[in-house]
């Protein structure tokens, strides 16, 4: 069967619910749940139909929403249960649910897990995509291991204990790929937050040593990403944030103060695209490239082909867009233009994100060489082999917390996979 | 991927098979400087009086006015914005000259007055756009009406006729007056293009224009103060309406509240044809003295060949399409060329032109 879009998918009975919101925020909550099969005739849309329609459904499901209600007015939960209630409209014979709970409250998540129960009773059959072991024990017959983009177990649930499926998802030896640790660490704190909480994070607390590399592991929608915002000043947040012994404003861009921050979505939030390689560099180095304002173009030009030299970046001029270059090439860009001004501190959020083996490599040992240098370097990343092959110390978060820490031998994927999925570290 | 593309983008590592002669300015705009110099050749050829210094100075003189807002709108859209109201700011300014030189106001005070009057207005889009942030096209449509209405209201609808007035003698000299053969507002507009197009390429604040057009995000996050950026690019387009503005005063012999409808058309036109965009953080003072030009001077050939002032928009129109049209066409080529070398080697350089050849 070869199914062409989503509507072809609709039709055949496929409906899939997807952490994404696909909502038309304009519409009312009633337009969203018909969205495409509006009740009417000959092309018109018949208001009142609609308007009772969207109450059925609303009421069957126990949401406490108006059907006239503008979706982008509501809460972001309530907008998950209006994409939910939308799927189930259908009568899907087939369910798709793609980390569907990962906005919603325990509440809201045990009812979507109960409406689920119902409809495999009723004869749905229902893929569940999640890292919840919870929600898998709760909900599942059969659980499917994917790794490296393929299945590669499948075992029934619930007869296969916890361990086992999480050493199934993590299953790998590793190499000296990582690179390997060379010095001991400073003893003096380099990086010190104290009670730093944003929306999405509660009050955190967290030391990084001169010279030590911290990874921070978690869910989405645990909160580490939002973890690098906060103490990179990318998004308003409370607290005390310490950098090389100074105090530091948070709330506020913090590349003055001796942070750097290389955000998980370079595109949108660190790269000039349309702009050259160079310029891209120094847009981090302005205190050095310009004195009284004026810039000092052979410095420039001098310093570009250098950093161009030693992080290996791959373009046939300097005067190139960086958005002619490989997403590798890229992030080298954003990593080399800090750490090429020997910051005291780096927040890096998920750096290797959809580049290549080899760049990857190049990135690890450079982070190295800054730790080797005496920074302290938060590593915040989805990718467990590279946190545990490369960190010091683990973090895992879990709902906006730090709820395990994990550090020499203790550092294996099976601990930090089971503190992430449970939120709680393993009993010993 | 080492030979870019036809128009001869940046171009190839030393084993290049085929090499081509790099070309960074002329490959961007490549297309409008040839039509521009088939334009010349072809005027020079075929029309009487064309290629004489009286035409020269003609065109220089009747352009002075749109280079002034173009070279101020190309700050504002490098920065991802767009100025709608700098005509009628340019006309509330020049209102506000012929007062003061009607009052009796010394040269000075009547040029600094008008001066002052456009960078507020710039200053207030600037502060209505970064502080309260509401959407430049609404701000800046908004106050072109308004300071349409202002340059209306000052004097009652009228025209102030400064010609008789002493005061007015030297604004009059350095809008009309020679020194030698060369037009004085020549000198200047020299003297405005080099200080924008060096305050744009060589200065902290240029680099903030460009990173704050192109990726606002990634400009704050490397400390660079967004707002106050923006608010400057809409204040430098206000000043700039009011060089406009004693241009003009000093042009006409008089302030008009009039508008020239098809003058903000022209201007905008003038700077997207010189290879600014839109979609900002691209452009240049440079391709802006091109645009200018290239409209400028297919308006006098036009004249001078009897075709009728109605065609002009048109042309204009037509013109802007084509520019902005062949351009994209040319950075999806690019774009496509550049995703095809990436997926067979590793990076732009990854391959050699072999894989082509």
């Amino acid at each position: 069967m070869e199914i062409a879009n989503a509507k072809a998918a609709l039709s055949r009975g496929i409906a899939l619910i997807s952490q994404e919101l696909t909502l038309a925020g304009d519409l009312s909550v009633a337009e969203n749940l018909f969205m495409g099969r509006l009740p009417g005739t000959a092309g018109t849309v018949s208001w009142r139909r609609l308007r009772r329609a969207a109450a059925e459904v609303l009421d069957r499901y126990e949401m406490p929403v108006p059907p006239g209600a503008r979706v982008a007015d509501l809460p972001i939960e309530l907008q998950q249960q209006v994409e939910i209630a939308r799927a189930l409209t259908v009568d899907p014979r087939v369910l798709i649910l793609d980390e569907a709970t990962s906005s919603l409250s325990e509440a809201a998540a045990e009812r979507l897990l109960a409406l689920i129960e119902e409809r495999r009773a009723a004869g749905t059959a229902v893929v569940m995509i999640t890292h919840r072991m919870n929600e898998i024990y709760r909900a599942a017959d059969t659980a499917a291991v994917l790794r490296d983009g393929r299945i590669v177990a499948s075992v029934p649930i619930p007869a296969t204990p916890e361990p086992d499926l999480v050493r199934l998802m993590v299953g790998r030896e590793l190499g000296d790929y990582y690179g390997r640790r060379t010095h001991a660490a400073d003893p003096a704190v380099a990086l010190h937050a104290e009670g730093v909480a944003a929306a999405g994070l509660l009050p955190t607390d967290l030391q990084v040593r001169a010279g030590e590399i911290v990874g921070i592991a978690g869910l989405s929608g645990s909160g580490k990403e939002v973890l690098g915002h906060a103490l990179a000043g990318a998004v308003a947040a409370g607290g005390r944030l310490v950098v090389g012994g100074r105090e530091v404003p948070l709330g506020r861009p913090t590349l003055r103060h001796g942070l750097g921050f290389v955000p998980e979505d370079r595109k949108a939030k660190a790269l000039l695209l349309n702009r050259p390689v160079a310029e891209n560099l120094a847009l981090s180095w302005a205190s050095e490239v310009f004195r009284l304002g004026l810039r000092r173009a052979g410095h420039e030009r001098r310093r570009v082909a250098e950093a161009v030299r030693r992080y290996d970046i791959r373009t046939a001029s300097p005067q190139l867009p960086a958005a002619a270059l490989s997403g590798g090439n890229q992030q080298k860009i954003t990593i080399g233009r800090l750490f090429d001004l020997d910051l005291p501190a780096y927040v890096l959020s998920e750096p290797t994100r959809g580049i290549d083996v080899g760049s990857k490599s190049a990135i690890y040992a450079l982070l190295r060489e800054q730790a080797a240098r005496g920074a302290a370097v938060l590593f915040i990343s989805s990718e467990l082999n590279e946190l545990c092959g490369v960190c010091d110390r683990v973090l895992t978060m879990y709902r906006g917390r730090v709820v395990a820490e994990f550090d020499g031998d203790g550092i294996t994927e099976e601990a930090v996979t089971h503190a992430m999925v449970t939120g709680a570290p393993a009993a010993a | 991927m080492t030979v870019l593309d036809q128009a001869g983008a940046p171009v190839a590592p030393a084993a290049a098979p085929r090499r081509r002669v790099p070309l960074p300015h002329l490959g961007e705009r490549g297309g409008v400087v040839a039509a521009f110099v088939v334009l010349v050749v072809l005027a020079s050829l075929t029309l009487d009086g064309f290629a004489t210094w009286a035409n020269v100075v003609n065109v220089v003189g009747a352009n002075s006015v749109a280079l002034a807002l173009a070279v101020g709108s190309t700050f504002v859209i490098i920065a991802g914005g767009i100025d709608l109201s700098v005509v009628s700011m340019t006309a509330a300014s020049g209102m506000v000259v012929g007062l003061l030189f009607a009052a009796g106001a010394p040269t000075a005070l009547s040029v600094l007055g008008g001066l002052a009057a456009g960078l507020l207005l710039g200053v207030v889009n600037g502060v209505l756009v970064s502080w309260v942030r509401i959407s430049f096209l609404v701000v800046t449509l908004g106050m072109a009406s308004i300071a349409a209405s202002i340059a209306l209201l000052v004097a009652d609808g009228s025209t102030i006729n400064v010609f008789d007035l002493p005061a007015f003698g030297a604004l009059n000299t350095f809008a009309t007056g020679t020194l030698g053969p060369v037009p004085i507002v020549l000198l200047f507009d020299v003297a405005l293009v080099l200080v924008a197009a060096g305050v744009l390429g060589y200065t902290r604040f240029g680099r903030a224009v460009f990173a704050v057009g192109s990726n606002p995000e990634a400009a704050r996050l490397n400390g660079i103060d967004v707002r106050t950026t923006t608010l400057a690019v809409y204040a430098i387009a206000g000043l700039a309406a009011g060089v406009a503005g004693l241009v003009s005063v000093g042009r006409l012999t008089g302030a008009s509240p009039q508008i020239d409808p098809s003058l903000l058309n022209g201007v905008l036109a003038a700077v997207l044809i010189g290879g600014t965009s839109f979609s900002g953080g691209k452009g240049s003072i440079g391709g802006t003295v091109l645009g200018v030009l290239f409209l400028g001077v297919v308006q006098n050939a036009m004249t001078l060949a009897d075709i009728s002032s109605f065609w002009r928009q048109a042309v204009n129109g037509v013109l802007l399409i084509l520019a902005v049209g062949l351009g994209l066409v040319r950075t999806r080529a690019q774009r496509r060329e550049r995703a095809a070398a990436r997926a067979v080697g590793s990076g732009p350089t990854g391959t050699s032109g072999a894989s082509r050849a």
